[in-house]
Parts: C-alpha cells; structure tokens; sequence
C-alpha cells in the first residue's frame, strides 16, 4: 500500500477546473516531482492536500487515512507539512521560535502547565528544542548558532527557503510537500537545494513530494515524475520518460516544438 | 545651503507655536517659575526636529555652519513672529479690542505670560517692546542650542550614535535614572526641598520613576544585574505608597489597573492579532460582576442573596471566571471574521454590552449605576484607601504581567504570534486556529475582568458611563502608543494614558489636541511603540551587523554564492 494516495481528485473554482480527476500516489521514502506549465494546478493540488481548499470530489489517504476535507492542522498532525511557493515565514518571530512553532502539534502543555511551568512541561520544552535544534542543524550553520535567536527577516532569501524546510521538518511528518523549493536560487543555491532535498529522504528519512520548474533539479532529484497540465496528470513515469513523452513536450513548448532534453 | 530651508522650517515652526499658543498653551503659566525655561526647551526641541527633517530632505549631514544658519533662522522667525503677534494682541487688547470672542485664550494674562506683565499693565497698554524683544532673542537662542544639539546629533553616523547609546556612561546613567527620581520624589514628598503644593509634581517624579524602572530593566541584559536592579526597584515600588499623598496614590493605582487591563488586551491584540474594538466590555463585566453581587443595594444581592454580598476576594474569582467565559462567548461568534470585520463586529460587542447596562435598569441600575460597592477586606483590615488599593493594583500587575511573560515563551504564546504573522500557515504547523484564538480571548478578557474587580472598587460607585465606547479606544491606544507585544510598553502606555491627563490637567484644552498629535507623530515616527518588544527594537545588532558583513567576505572568499544577508531579500 502507497503511503500517500490521491484518488481521483477534483476542484474547480467557478468554471475553471483547476483539478481534473487527478490520482497518484506517493510510496514511502519516495521522491515525487510533479511539473507542468504555470496554471496546471499544481499548488491547488498541494492546496487540496494540505487542506486549504476542499475537493469538490475524489478522496486523499495517508497510511491508509482517509485525510479529505480535514481542517489544516488536522492533516499537520495527520503527518502532512509543506512549504510555501513564495516563502511565508513567521519575519517577527525568531528562527529557533519559527521552528519550534512547527512543534506545536506534537506537544500538549496547556494553559496552567505553562504558566506553572510543571516538570512535564519543562520537559517537554526541552525535547523540542532539541529537535528544532536538529532540523535547523540539517542546513549546518546557516540558521544553527549565532543566528537562532535573531527574527527570521533578517535571512537571506535563499536561508529563508531553508528555514521554511526546517520548519516544516519539525513537525515531524510522514510525507513533505516542498512547493518549489529552488525557486529564485541562484545555480550553486541550486544545487545545493537538490542535494539537501536527497539528504532529507536518505539521511532522515522523510517521504517528498515537490513542486519544482527547474528541470536539472527534477532529473537530480525524482524517482518519479508527474506532468500535469490543466489540472489533469498528462504523463507519469521516470525522469526520462516524461520529458521524452509527446504530450509534456506540447504542454511546455507547442504542438512545433523540438525535443524537452535537447534545449 | 539651509536659508530656504530655514525659512520655510521657521514659518512651519511658528503656525505650530502660534497654534498651539492660541489653543492655549500656556506653558509659563502652568509651570511657574520653570516656564521660560520650559518653553525655551521646547523651542530646541521643535528646531532639532526641523533641522533633522531638513537633513533628511536633503538627503545630507550638514556643516555646523549651515546648522547654526538654519537653527538661528528657524527660532529667530519663530521667536520674532511670536513676538510680534504678541505684541499685537497686547496692542488690541489695550485698544479694548475683544480679541478673546475669536480666540478665547488670548486674554491679558496670556499676553502677560510672554512680556511678564500684570493683567493691569496689559490692558493698560504699558509698552513691552524690551520684554518682547528680550523673550525673541531668548528663544533665538535655545534655537541655537538645538542646533548644536541636532549638529551633535545628525553629523555623527548611525554606528557612532549607536556606540554613544550603549556606552557604559549612558548605561549606567539609564540604569541611575530610577533612583534619582525616587530620591527626588521623596525629598519632595517629606518636604526636604521645602515646597509645599507637591501634589503635581510628586506625580510627575513618580510618573518619571516609573518609566525610568521600565527603561533601564530593558536597558540591563546581564542576569546577574538584572536580578540585583530588579530586586532594588521592587523594594522600591513597595515602599512607593508609602511616600505619595492621596492623590499620588489614587493616580498611581489607576495606572496600575489600566495596566492589567493593557496587558489584557495585550494577548488579544499584541500576540494574537486580533483587532478587539469592544475589549472594555470585558473590564466592565468585571466590575458590575463585583458591584451587582457585593453592593448592598444591588438587586442581586437584596433578592437573592439575603443582603450578604460576596467578598473582594471571591470578586476577583467570580469576576475571572465570568470574564473568561465572555470572552469565550464572544470569541466564538468571531473565529471565522479578520481584520477589519473582526474590529466592526467586537466594536458592536461593546457597545451591546454598554447599552445593557445601561437599559437593564433593574438589575444593573441603569444610568444610575452601582453604589456602594464595598472595599476590600482582609482579616478585617479595611484596604478601602488609595495606598491599600495601589499595593492591591501592584500586586495583581506583577502576577498578570508574570503569567503573560511565561504564556508569551510558551508553546501558547507562540501559537498566538505566529497566527498574528500568517494565519493558513499557523494552521498549516497544526496550531488549531479556533482553540487558540479562544484561549487568547477567554485569558485576555479574564485579565480585564479581574482588573475591572478592582477598578469598581476604587471606584466605590460605577456607572455604565465609566465602560463606554472612549475608554475602549483609550485602552487600544495606549497599548499601541506603549508598544504592541510589550509589557513594558503596555505599563508606560498606562502612565501615558492614566497619568498625563492629571498632570496636564491644569491645561485641560491643551490636553486633547496634545493627545491626538502625540497619537499622530507616535504613528508616524515610530509605529512600533515607545517600547516595542525587543526583538523588532532593531532589526539586529550592530555586533551581528558586523559579524556579517564579516562573513559575507568571508563567503565571498569560499566563493559561497550566498546572497547577501543584509540585502536585497526575495524576488519572488
């Protein structure tokens, strides 16, 4: 059984069908791509997933939950995070508080515990800080050390997109959703962003699905792809498959087009 | 150069002295003998202020020359102009001329507070040409003095001004600040400094003292410091009932309550983000909840109760509760609206809340109010009085201030910051929106509710009026001219708020116009509050600053195509 799993899947907002039966799953400790034109629908899907929006029809499943029409933080603590495709960070609040806050949900101190500060809590407390610690030790001393403490406003654009990911990290999810993750990087940023995305499936083990337009960090990065293109799943396959396959060409380039891979 | 400038900043100057002085502004008269002094003050303040927007106008540091120029030219024109006008007046009014039916505060006294002649020798129309000409060129020069002040000021870069600030010389001066006022404040009260009508001016240094604690506790970061100086000032605050009159104390302890109601408000609007326009219902529930059930006369207490009113101390119990349910029950109506629908719909809260009040005659006593409403009582000791009632107020701002310190850097306090900043994403990190916006609501209006306990029975009669749609606005201001998330800016928001309308109270016209431009000036030049939270006090420190700008070349040299982090961010 898939650890992930949307089944035919469909939103439309007024007449636009901005999801179109849409089904694929996701495997656990799998890295999944999904590409298309602007418009396609992808961030609607992600937006569907996370629970933003509702589905006018079809079902999601997560380790055989059926997760659909959830509030929000419901599905967080189901063990679905995401990051968003133009950052939105908590700017006023630390770097070490925006990443605990991705631990609220897996922690419990009440009103009267905090202000008691009860050896529970404390505990508690201490734990997770230790494990924000670690998800903002995943990027080296980018946001570890010195900087923890200071408002999340005063990072770069590219530490930013990294502590959107630690973030989300910390909630301890089964399946990440990164909304393309290298958007506005630079080519080394890149880089680096693809062989962080391969580190957070083989070093800590999450399961990724990612919106992504930059093709050399799809090849780098998926064990499969999905092209969408008008809210429906044109093609599916390997890297290889789908960027040779007819239909992807046409949706990206034109019925005149030349080859994807050749460009 | 700065002459047009200087011209055109000194006409500006002069409409706002000319204003303010026709509003009645009448500064040497309210402060006796220190008004010259005062007023010189102000003057240099109002050229510094000029000076440095002409400065950033003209996007450059001037040379001393050309701000002495400009500083002389701006007070020479404001001073001569007042003179002038003045002069004029004195004229008119000599000429039996009734200049006060168009402007009702230019009487024969005002124009004798600027020549220092008697109201006789006004209408008399004895000449004051040397007394005129002596006060412009007074004025000229405290002008000079803030131009040298502004040259000291403007010239100097952002990093050296900085380094002045923290330099050990203004730390410790910050940190000395608390005790001189309190020294003061206490001479003046036992009469040491021999003056007599105290009253005032003891606010004033208590007012000071307060705010001076509040700055210099930021001011200390080292632990060990700040437990030492925090032990001293709380000895302090405990002994501070103890030096103050009645009225002092009456003053003080209002400071304290709208405090508890500040900070209150604090958690709904400062942390949570949630514009609550109607958050004085809350005080009130507190208040009539204390007043219906422990006046004698109340309906409550002769119907039902037998006549035994509850005690102060199950008020405040009594009061907590009901106030967190309020806010419960108003807060679920709410969840799903924002922003500006969110402040319409709680602005309507609070008014359904004053017109019960005021319309239930029956239980609450309509217009008539509560009366009555018992002190408390502890072991049989009245605490009735204004010092009772301040240590009552003090004690009760130390412990909400505690609770809302440890709720802020909690997993609750964080829940609510992060829902302010974004609320799809709060939701997203599973922060539960509706819990959370409830618990900030249910403690806020427990806060206000508890303080209302002790507001009504400072009061001993309260009446729907003391709950109505102005105090909600105040409350909201002065957490936002203290500073939104602080509560140290909340406390000297109150002292803006609770104590500045007594010490002016002597210039009461003045008052309103004051308010209403301190709210504009505080929104424009510094929207964060007069004590933000630290962390959006500066972006980050200088150290930082240059701990980057050291890394930066220091990834330029690993050839770290990091980009810069102090600069542009998002292209997004």
């Amino acid at each position: 059984m898939p650890l992930f799993e949307c089944i035919e899947l469909s939103k439309a907002f007024g007449g636009l069908q901005a999801v179109d039966n849409l089904t694929f799953h996701v495997d656990q400790h799998e890295i999944v791509s999904i590409i298309g034109p602007n418009g396609a629908g992808k961030t609607t899907v992600f937006n569907l997933i996370s629970g933003f929006y509702r589905p006018d029809y079809g079902q999601i499943t997560l380790d055989g939950d059926d997760i659909t029409g959830l509030p929000s933080h419901l599905i967080t603590q189901k063990g679905i995070a995401r990051t968003f495709q133009n950052v939105r960070l908590f700017f006023n609040m630390s770097i070490m508080e925006n990443v605990l806050v991705g631990q609220h949900s897996r922690t419990k101190g009440g009103v009267f515990s905090v202000i008691l500060r009860t050896p529970g809590y404390k505990r508690e407390q201490e734990k997770a800080r230790a494990t924000a610690l670690k998800q903002l030790s995943f990027f080296g001393t980018r946001l570890a050390g010195y900087r923890q403490n200071q408002p999340a406003n005063v990072l770069s654009y590219a530490n930013r997109r990294r502590l959107e990911i630690a973030r989300a990290m910390a909630t301890e999810p089964k399946l990440l959703l990164l909304d393309e993750p290298a958007a506005g990087m630079n080519p080394k940023e890149t880089l680096e962003m693809a062989d962080n995305i391969r580190r957070l499936r083989d070093e800590r083990g999450f399961t990724i699905l990612a919106i992504e337009h930059d093709m050399k960090v799809v090849g780098g990065i998926s064990d499969r792809v999905i092209a969408m293109d008008y809210g429906k799943k044109i093609a599916e396959g390997s890297y290889k498959e789908v960027t040779d396959d007819p239909k992807v060409i046409e949706a990206y380039l034109g019925t005149q087009g030349g080859s994807f891979t050749s460009k | 150069m700065s002459i047009k400038p200087g011209i055109r900043y000194g006409i500006i100057s002069f409409g706002i002295l000319f204003y303010l002085s026709i509003l009645g502004l009448p500064l040497p008269r309210t402060l006796g003998g220190f008004g010259t002094l005062a007023l010189g003050l102000f003057w240099a303040v109002l050229v510094l202020i000029s000076l440095v927007t002409m400065r950033e106008t003209d996007q450059r540091r001037y040379t001393t020359i050309e701000a002495v120029t400009g500083g002389l030219l701006i007070s020479a024109i404001a001073g001569f102009g007042m003179a002038l006008v003045v002069g004029l007046f004195g004229r008119l009014i000599a000429d039996g001329v009734q200049v006060n039916t168009v402007f009702a505060q230019v009487l024969p006294e005002w124009v004798g507070t600027f020549t220092g002649q008697t109201k006789q020798e006004v209408q008399a129309g004895v000449s004051a040409t040397t007394a005129l000409l002596r006060f412009a060129l007074l004025m000229t020069s405290a002008g000079f003095l803030g131009a040298i002040v502004s040259r000291g000021l403007t010239h100097s870069s952002r990093e050296r001004w900085h380094d002045w600030i923290n330099s050990p010389f203004m730390y410790w001066l910050v940190i000395a600040m608390p005790f001189v006022f309190y020294v003061w404040y206490f001479a003046l009260a036992r009469g040491i400094l021999g003056a007599t009508n105290t009253s005032i001016s003891g606010l004033v240094l208590a007012c000071l003292f307060v705010t001076a604690v509040l700055v210099a506790l930021r001011r200390v970061r080292d632990k060990r410091r700040r437990l030492v100086f925090g032990i001293a000032f709380v000895v302090m605050l405990i002994l501070l009932p103890q030096i103050g009159d009645q009225f002092q104390n009456t003053v003080l302890n209002k400071i304290a309550i709208f405090s508890v109601v500040g900070i209150g408000l604090n958690i709904v609007l400062g942390y949570a983000g949630m514009l609550h326009l109607g958050y004085i219902a809350f005080f009130a529930v507190g208040a009539y909840a204390y007043g219906l059930l422990a006046s004698p006369d109340s309906y409550f207490v002769i119907n039902f109760m037998g006549g035994d009113g509850i005690t102060f101390w199950q008020g405040l119990l009594v009061a907590a509760i009901v106030g967190a349910l309020m806010g419960i029950i108003f807060g679920v109506p709410i969840l799903r609206t924002r922003g500006d629908y969110l402040a319409i719909v709680t602005l309507g809260f609070g008014q359904i809340t004053f017109l019960l009040l005021l319309n239930l005659r029956e239980f609450t006593g309509g217009p008539g109010g509560v009366l009555d409403i018992p002190p408390p009582t502890l072991f049989g000791v009245d605490l009735g009085s204004a010092e009772s009632i301040l240590y009552l107020a003090m004690i009760m701002l130390a412990v909400v201030a505690f609770m809302t310190l440890r709720l802020n850097d909690s997993r609750i306090g964080r829940s609510w910051r992060a829902m302010k900043e974004d609320e799809d994403v709060a939701a997203t990190m599973g922060i539960n929106l509706s819990t959370t916006k409830l618990v900030a609501f249910a403690i806020g209006a427990a806060f206000a509710a508890v303080a209302g306990v002790l507001y009504a029975t400072r009061q001993v009669n309260i009446f729907p009026d003391n709950f109505a749609l102005k105090q909600s606005i105040d409350i909201l201001s002065l957490v936002i001219i203290g500073g939104l998330g602080s509560i140290e800016g909340v406390v000297l928001g109150a002292v803006a708020f609770a104590g500045l309308p007594e010490i002016l109270r002597e210039a009461e016209n003045y008052r309103i116009v004051a308010f209403g431009a301190l709210l504009v000036a505080m929104m424009i030049l510094r929207p964060q509050g007069l004590l933000p939270p630290l962390e959006h006090e500066e972006d980050i420190d200088v150290s930082d600053r240059r701990q980057d700008a050291w890394l930066q070349i220091f990834d330029a040299e690993e050839d770290d195509q990091d980009s810069a982090e102090t600069g542009a961010t998002g292209t997004d």
